[in-house]
């Protein structure tokens, strides 16, 4: 056990995709940590490489074609990337849990949703049939399901899409996770039906203090729940911040951009703005930033153009409040050093 | 049960659905009674077919001369029969009665509790039963007055027996189906034919599927390099002309069923290697494989308990095919001479009687196991044709 508080902590983790086109550099040099119990946000257009970061963590990028490069994924300060195959089974499931995005094909469609649940508590809790199944009814109640020992006994495809997206839940939830990852868990649900299982989560996270490493390419959401936010881009984190200065004084120009194309309340104003061009392909990134094609600021800059900016902590002086702040771009107050090559 | 006054409502199972699509064809339903009459037609051919009376009432004495004449096996197919409908019952009874929490530990158990019941019992009757050579001529017996009160078979005669009286002849009163060339009945010699038909096609499609499910499941999750040179040695395996090899293995081999099907099953199961691997390809990626694996569950839980039975279908069907077609290469076999040794009988035997050593052509021997073979196949093949149907889950996302 760390003293500091801090669960999950990946340093430099780079994914590529080894395809017949070229070498697709999904994730690179991400570094971030969750604390336990904090809901950590991973925020990002699609494509730009927060599942692979995900799934990495489960050690669960196909490999061939993907491959973990560099960098270290340590869980309860262990490098989970270099478990063996049986170590890494007795995480996943028990200690890591995931939710996926898509609750119409997360559940296996030749079993009762209990047998399902069963299974995996009687493999981690090595519980006795009888008893995983009054803890499968127990996790059904636990996410609101109406009628949970009847409901045990039904099949995934006499379920909504919202009432499987519970179960999927109460499966990740059953074996009391550290931490439990959210791939776009309310993605494919109904707006009403979102709030709902985002508030679920919450009051799961409140019961148990597990941490929760949420990604989203919704920033709303982010906002009302996450204590920390990485914001991605083109397979690198160009933002890293407490969520609230995140909201409030965004520094990269791709966060702005982001935040500016929320709709607000009260919002009457012409039309929303949106950032102009497209998300890069992982086969085609631009040289230098991989942003600057689309930035406001750096689109005629040189040095945008190629070099690209690491990710730094910023260096302005004014105290700690800052420390946490970090950011990936040449125009961010504070961002430069005097050892930086000049253009 | 703690509350009986609430009936419970339990979900349509995948079994449950696929039947009530594959029973909405009545034409596939009679074809399927079809298979299941021939199955019973296999199952109690002695009692159907046999020159040994029920009872016969010798110098004021009763006699079951039918029984005794029955072996260990015969008997043992019944047993494994009976004890096979009464688990066919208790799996119905339990679908409606136990609740699904704890049916596969019931199914379980009761399944084991058969087989062992089978298992020691063919033990038992091989101890207990010895083997009895009965010739007695119960026909002349009754026929000089000897004996009187016999109740014969449906078809008073052996397949084994035969009668030089009466070789040859085409069907008639006495021999419905004619007699053959050294003067068995054919009838008599069809009926206890479809036992070795119809355990040919099942022995050699179960080894066949077994073989191909486990190198597909193997290769279609691997992938990469494991997958690349299976699927090479599986293509190798196809390019070999299968019946030239059964033919050429066989002639090494005693002639016996068992190695008929043995060899049958070693040799077919590219198809469902193929088939599931393809699947396997398919459901590797679907979301609620990699969600298994988020939870850890071991590879064997995800192959064979998560995968497998959203991959069977293809197979289920190949299998009733693969049926009709051991059927059809063991008659082959047969017809050419390395089928199963004489006198047991098998309808391709019975065929490749149909020309006779002096020349003559002997319709009746080639039609009648000929059409045998022929409906046998074609109910086998609607009903994997109707099993397909059902399970093909784009017919069934649209219910």
């Amino acid at each position: 056990m760390s003293d500091n508080g801090i669960l999950l902590d990946i340093k430099g983790l780079c994914v590529s995709f080894f395809t017949e086109d070229g070498v697709a550099r999904a994730v690179q040099d991400v570094s971030f940590s969750v604390k336990k119990g904090e809901t950590f946000a991973l925020v990002g257009e699609s494509g730009c490489g927060k599942s692979v970061t995900a799934l990495s963590v489960m050690r669960l990028v196909a490999d061939p074609p993907g491959k973990i490069v560099a960098g270290e994924i340590n869980f309860d300060d262990r490098n989970l990337l270099e478990l063996s195959d049986q170590r890494i089974r007795a995480v996943r499931g028990n200690r890591i849990a995931m939710i996926f995005q898509e609750p119409m094909t997360s559940l296996n469609p030749v079993y009762t949703v209990g047998e399902q649940i069963v299974e995996v508590v009687r493999l981690h809790q090595k519980k006795e049939e009888a008893e995983a199944w009054d803890i499968a009814a127990e996790m059904l109640r636990k996410v609101g399901i109406p009628d949970p020992v009847q409901r045990v006994n039904e099949y995934p495809h006499q379920m909504s899409g919202g009432m499987r997206q519970r179960v999927m839940i109460a499966m990740a939830i059953s074996c009391k996770p550290e931490l439990l990852i959210a791939d776009e868990p309310t993605t494919a649900l109904d707006v009403t039906i979102q709030a709902q299982i985002l508030d679920l989560l919450d009051q799961l996270q409140e019961q148990s203090r597990m941490s929760i490493l949420l990604i989203t390419h919704n920033l709303g959401i982010v906002a009302e729940r996450a204590e920390n936010v990485a914001v991605m881009y083109a397979s690198r984190i160009v933002e890293l911040s407490d969520c609230k200065s995140l909201f409030d004084n965004p520094l990269h120009p791709y966060t702005q951009g982001l935040l500016q194309s929320l709709p607000r309340l009260g919002f009457t104003g012409k039309r929303l703005y949106t950032i102009p061009g497209i998300v890069p392909e992982p086969l085609r990134f631009p040289a230098g930033c991989k942003f600057h094609p689309r930035c406001p600021i750096g689109c005629n800059d040189k040095r945008c153009q190629t070099v690209e900016p690491q990710l730094r902590r910023l260096d302005n002086g004014r105290g700690a409040c800052q420390s946490d702040r970090q950011v990936a771009c040449w125009f961010a107050p504070g961002y430069e050093r005097p050892d930086d090559p000049k253009i | 049960m703690g509350d009986n006054k609430q009936q419970k409502t339990w979900g349509t199972s995948y079994g449950e659905m696929v039947w009530k699509e594959f029973a909405k064809s009545r034409f596939t339903l009679c074809w399927l009674g079809f298979i299941i009459l021939l199955f019973m037609l296999a199952i109690f051919a002695p009692f159907l077919a046999n020159d040994k009376p029920f009872v016969i009432r010798i110098a004021g004495q009763l006699h079951w001369p039918i029984f005794k004449a029955l072996t260990a096996s015969d008997y043992g197919i019944f047993l494994a029969a009976i004890v096979a409908f009464i688990q066919f019952l208790l799996v119905l009874r339990n679908r409606r009665c136990v609740d699904p929490s704890i049916r596969a530990g019931v199914l379980w158990r009761q399944i084991t509790i058969s087989v062992f019941i089978v298992l020691v019992g063919i033990i038992l009757l091989f101890i207990f039963i010895p083997r009895r050579l009965d010739a007695t001529d119960y026909k002349s017996m009754v026929a000089s007055g000897k004996a009187t009160g016999a109740v014969f078979a449906p078809v008073p005669y052996g397949f084994g027996r035969t009668d030089l009286k009466v070789r040859e002849q085409p069907p008639n009163r006495q021999h419905w189906l004619g007699t053959d060339d050294v003067g068995s009945d054919v009838l008599c010699r069809l009926i206890h034919g479809s036992r070795i038909s119809l355990s040919v096609g099942f022995v050699a499609v179960g080894i066949s599927s077994i073989i191909g499910i486990i190198i597909g499941a193997i290769l279609g999750y691997s992938g990469g390099k494991t997958d690349f040179i299976g699927m090479r040695f599986v293509e190798i395996m196809m390019a070999v002309p299968v019946f030239f090899l059964i033919i050429t293995i066989v002639a090494f081999f005693p002639r016996s069923l068992f190695n008929i099907m043995l060899i049958i099953g070693l040799t077919t199961w590219t198809d469902d290697a193929r088939f599931v691997r393809a699947e396997f390809f398919k459901l590797r990626r679907q979301d609620f494989v990699q969600a298994a694996v988020s939870l850890g569950l071991p590879l064997r839980s995800i192959l064979f308990r998560h995968m497998l039975p959203n991959a069977i279908a293809p197979v289920l069907v190949n299998a009733t095919f693969g049926i009709a077609g051991a059927i059809f290469i063991e008659a082959a076999l047969s017809f050419l001479g390395f089928g199963v040794a004489p006198p047991t009988p098998s309808w391709g035997q019975i065929l490749s009687l149909g020309v006779s050593t002096t020349g003559r052509f002997l319709w009746w021997l080639t039609l009648f196991p000929g059409l045998a073979i022929f409906f046998t196949v074609l109910a086998y093949n609607l009903v994997g044709e109707t099993l397909r149907d059902a399970i093909d889950p784009r017919l069934r996302e649209s219910v």
